[in-house]
Formats: structure tokens, sequence, C-alpha cells
């Protein structure tokens, strides 16, 4: 039976329990003697009621139709028959039918209305999301655009001066127009991973390949990424006991620690030196990137995650943000199912500590 | 052997240039090509001795040119691919090419390809026994089915010692997840790509006395494994 159908069953059998208790309740008044609009009112009540509790229109008009035959029929002399002695009843058995479908009427609409001020507020709560996730996006377009253009500004800009006065800068000037050229290539090359890396994540979690994956092969990936990129300071991957296996997308933990390992390059000395660490705990393995720079001030440790997060000191080169690489960090620490904090080291510097599921591997021997 | 040729195939003419750039400062001699078509015939007709292939190319898929070449010739091909497009790059390494390099790459990181893939193509005319391989420290006799490391004896379990085999005998190519599950289990299911990456963890570290010594075993997240042919110190 199609669903429509049985819905206009249920009102139909709602209505008649409904009448009927009204009903009984009318000859429960009728038997202790109390008037007859009381009777006619517990009528009127059970037709509310049926307009409240169906779905279809009709059944409260045809239960005001109904209720009034019934009243008639069992409560107005002559007793069950449809006839009437006095002649004032008609206009009675009228004004009982109008009221009781006007009421059902206005609770009909009252319900109307209620049911739209609920799929308005949906909608509003729904636009506030789209807005507010287009107002990310557009602030995402536009701090990427700005982190494109500022190297790309610097890269036309230094080669258009060494093709039009290249003869006329001494070797040394030369030469450090030429690194910049390259600083800023390597520097739009990690942009582009990263943008790469959040644009797999939006598609959803069904595009991550996770696999069981060895956590050294990981790290050492990363660190070889970042030497060939010109990393100065000093990675120390410390081995592990055992062999530490993850249940992980290789690419995008790599890249993970890819931008950790570039945070720190940006933001130690030259002479630094960064150690990874990585132990099973529990369920759990966590890696560290631990660095012996300058650390990070406590007021900026709750925010740096965040998107387009800067912190509160200026960076050396002034114009470099990288607020984009540590909240990517996050989004892909816990599409993982893991988490990342950052915390001091000691004497000085800055560790950040992230975990990933644990892993074993029934082995095809 | 004469100074060596690289045949170049590359349609975007500034990343080209640039390579043979390079090709030239380091006095090799070079091809260029622009399409899938044209790479096929020049390598048919030049016979070059390295083929430096970009994977987007206008007319043909890359994996086809490298199907096409493989069909009369193994001359090593190093496949060169943007970062968005991995799973070409496995599909490459898979119908035959030998390595590859990732753009944007490093101008180092070109010529050190290149010299990876010319030690091999010397070292394997020098094979004179077959049935025995040496490789730095490294020693396998393929008939006794005994692998020793600087004289001594190492201990493999019978699935190390196939892994070793493998890349032994493919030294210096690339071999991919896939490549090497289907020669040892004869599938490349899930379990047996995360057992292989136990099995290569736990062999490196056979292989490796020290953590200080270079692994012979390169891993490649996310594509597979290589032996590295260890450079011959002079005597």
């Amino acid at each position: 039976m199609p669903s429509h159908d049985r819905s206009i069953l249920i009102d139909l059998l709602l209505s008649l329990l409904i009448l009927a208790v009204a009903t009984v309740l009318g000859a429960l008044f009728d038997h202790l003697r109390f008037s007859e609009s009381t009777i006619m009112m517990s009528y009127l009540l059970g037709v509310l009621l049926i307009s409240i509790g169906t779905s279809h229109r009709g059944s409260s008009t045809l239960s005001a139709v109904v209720s009034v035959l019934l009243f008639n029929y069992f409560f107005v002399d002559p007793r069950f028959s449809l006839q009437v002695l006095e002649p004032g009843y008609p206009v009675t058995f009228a004004v009982m039918f109008l009221t009781s479908f006007i009421t059902a009427t206005l609770a009909i609409r009252l319900k109307s209305a209620a049911r739209e001020a609920e799929q308005n507020a949906r909608e509003k709560e729904e636009a506030a999301v789209q807005i507010e996730n287009e107002r990310l996006r557009s602030t995402l377009l536009r701090s990427i655009s700005h982190d494109l253009r500022t190297p790309l500004t610097s890269i036309t800009g230094n080669a258009s001066n060494l093709l039009s006065h290249g003869e006329d800068f001494d070797e040394g000037t030369r030469r450090s127009l030429y690194r910049s050229i390259y600083e800023d290539a390597v520097w739009l090359n990690q942009m582009v991973e990263n943008l790469l890396v959040s644009t797999r994540l939006e598609n959803g979690e069904t595009k991550l390949n996770f696999s069981a994956e060895v956590l050294e092969d990981i790290i050492e990936e990363a660190a070889s990424h970042a030497r060939a990129a010109g990393m100065t300071q000093q990675i120390v991957v410390e081995p592990t006991e055992d062999l530490l296996l993850v249940r992980a997308d290789a690419r995008l933990i790599a890249q993970v620690l890819i931008n950790l390992l570039n945070n720190a390059q940006k933001y130690t000395p030259d002479n630094s030196t960064v150690r990874i660490r990585a132990q099973k705990l529990g369920e759990f393995v966590s890696v560290s990137v631990a660095d012996d720079g300058p650390g990070i001030p406590d007021e900026d440790k709750d925010r740096i995650f965040d998107m387009f997060y800067t912190g509160t000191r200026n960076i050396s080169d002034g114009r470099r943000s990288l607020g984009f690489g540590l909240a990517l960090c996050r989004t892909v620490v816990r599409a993982h199912g893991g988490e990342i904090t950052v915390s001091d080291n000691t004497p000085h510097g800055a560790v950040f500590t992230f975990t990933l599921p644990s892993e074993e591997v029934p082995l095809n021997g | 052997m004469d100074k060596t040729l690289i045949l170049v195939v590359e349609d975007d003419i500034p990343v080209q240039k640039l390579i043979t750039v390079t090709l030239k400062a380091e006095g090799y001699r070079y091809l260029t090509a622009e399409t899938g078509q044209s790479a096929v015939i020049s390598a048919a007709s030049h016979n070059p001795d390295i083929i430096l292939l970009d994977l987007g190319l206008p007319d043909l898929d890359g994996v086809e040119v490298i199907r096409r070449i493989r069909s009369w010739s193994n001359v090593p091909i190093i496949v060169i691919s943007a970062r968005s497009e991995d799973p070409d790059k496995i599909d490459a390494l898979d119908a035959g090419a030998d390595d590859y390099l990732t753009k944007p790459f490093s101008v180092a990181e070109l010529l050190a390809r290149l010299r990876v893939t010319l030690r091999r193509i010397n070292s394997a005319g020098a094979e004179s026994a077959p049935s025995f391989f040496q490789n730095g420290a490294l020693t396998i006799d393929y008939a006794a089915g005994c692998v020793s490391l600087a004289g001594e004896e190492i201990r493999l379990t019978p699935i190390e010692y196939k892994l070793l085999c493998l890349l032994s005998r493919n030294v210096g190519k690339v071999l991919t997840h896939k490549y090497i599950t289907q020669s040892i289990w004869g599938n490349s299911l899930e379990s047996s790509t995360a057992s292989l990456r136990v099995f290569m963890a736990t062999l490196r570290k056979k292989l490796t006395p020290s953590p200080e010594s270079p692994s012979l075993i390169q891993t490649h997240v996310g594509v597979g494994y290589r032996m590295i042919r260890v450079e011959e110190k002079t005597e």
C-alpha cells in the first residue's frame, strides 16, 4: 500500500477513536446529568484534537459533521434517532458544526505556521553555515593568493632586473638575486604541496590512502626532502628500538613532518639541531620534532594551529606566513585519529608532538 | 664507450631547455622530442643510451610510449612527472621504466639519477659470473644461497632472501610495491604490501651493520624500493 493511502487510513482510525471517546465521555456527562452544552464541549474538544493529530484537512471537516450527527443521535430526544422534536435544535447543530469547523481550521493553520517557522529556522541555519564556509573559503583564497603573489613578485622582479641590467650588477649582487629567485621558487613549491594536500582532505577521508606504514621510512623521506630543500639546521633522527608501524597515509604524514621541519628552518638559527623521535604509547605511536631555537611564547601556543595565525611576534623576513602549514598539520593528524600539540624544549626551543594509530601486521610468511 | 647519448622527451620548452643546458654543461650528447610519437621514432633510429621521458605528453600516454619502446629495447628510461601524477608514475615503473624524477627536480637530482643509471649500464656488462653478486660490502652467492656482508655471513629468512635476490637482480632500478608483492607472493593484496614493508625494514636492518652506514636499500614512500649500486672505490 502506498504511504499516502496508509496515512489516510491512520487518520481515519484516529478520528474514529477520538469521536468514540468523546461519545463515551458525553454518555458519562449525560449520566451525571450535566447540561447538553458540556456534552457538546466534549465533541468540540474531540474535533480540535483530531485537527491537531491528523495530517489531512478532510478528516477534521468530516469529524465536525460526524460529531454533530453523533450528538443528535445519542443525546437529543428522541434518542437513537436523527429526528428532532424541538424546532431550535437545527440552529444548535449549525452553531455546533461551525464552531468545531472554525476551531479545527484555526488549529490546522497554527500547525502549518509552526511548521513553516521551523523550516525557516532550519534554512536560516543552513544559510549561516554556508556563509561561514564561503567566508572561510574567501579568506583562504585571499591568503593563498597573497602568499603566492609575494614570492612571484620577487621572482619576476629579480628575473627582469637580471634580464635588463644583469651586466651592470657586480657578481655578488647577481648571486644574491639568483639565490633569492631560487629560494622563492622552493617556497612556492612547498605552498603548492600543501594546497594539494588540502584539496585531497577536502574531498573527504575516502580519498586518503591508509595503509600499514613503517614510520621510520616516512621520517627518513621527510628529512631527506627538507635537506634537499636547503635546510641548514642539522636533522637528527633518533633510532627506535622496535619497528614502529602506523596506520597512515604516508604522503600526508610525510607532508606533516616536512611542514614541521620547514617551521623549524624558518624560526631557528642556522646552527640549530632538530631531533625527530618516535615511540609507542599503547594504541598510539607518538612522533616529536624538537628544536633548540627560541621556542614559542605561551600566548601563541593555543592558537598556533589555527588557520592564518602567524604569531604575535613578527617573522624575521616579515612577509611569509606559514599559518597555513601548521593548520594543515592538525587537519591531517586529526583525519588519522591523532592529535598534535606543542610544548617547550629544555633549556629552550619548541617540541611539536603528534600521535598516530599504531598498527600490527600479520606477516605473510 | 663514446659520449653518452640521452634522448630528452619533454613538450614544455623551458623545462626541456633546462634539461638540455644541464646535459650540455656535463658533457652529455642529447636529442630532443616533444611528442610521444617522435620519441618512439627517435628511440628506434638513434638508439640512445638513456631516455628521459616526461609523462604528460600531448599525444601519447607516457605509459604507452614505454610499452612501445620496451617491445624492442631495454634502454634505461627515467620518467619525469609532477607530484599529482603519482599513480601514473607507478604505472610507468610497472610498464618498465627504471627510475623517476618528480617535478620540480633540482639539477643535482637529475645528474645523480643519470649517474646511477650509467653505473648500472656499465656494471651490467661487467658482470662476469651471473651466479655471483657483489655490491659494496654485500656478496650474494646465488648458487649456494649464501649472503655475506664484509666477508661475514648473515642469516636471512627465506622471504628476506627472495626479496634480496629480487632487488639485487634489478640493482639500480626502482621496483614498485605491486611488482615486488607479485613476484614474492603472487598477489598485490593490501596485507602483502603491509608484510612487504615489515620484511623490507628487517632486511635493511640486517644489511646495515651500524646506523651511520648508508643503506643499500632505498625506500620510496608510496612507490617502492631500490637497491643502489655502491660506487666502487678505485684501487
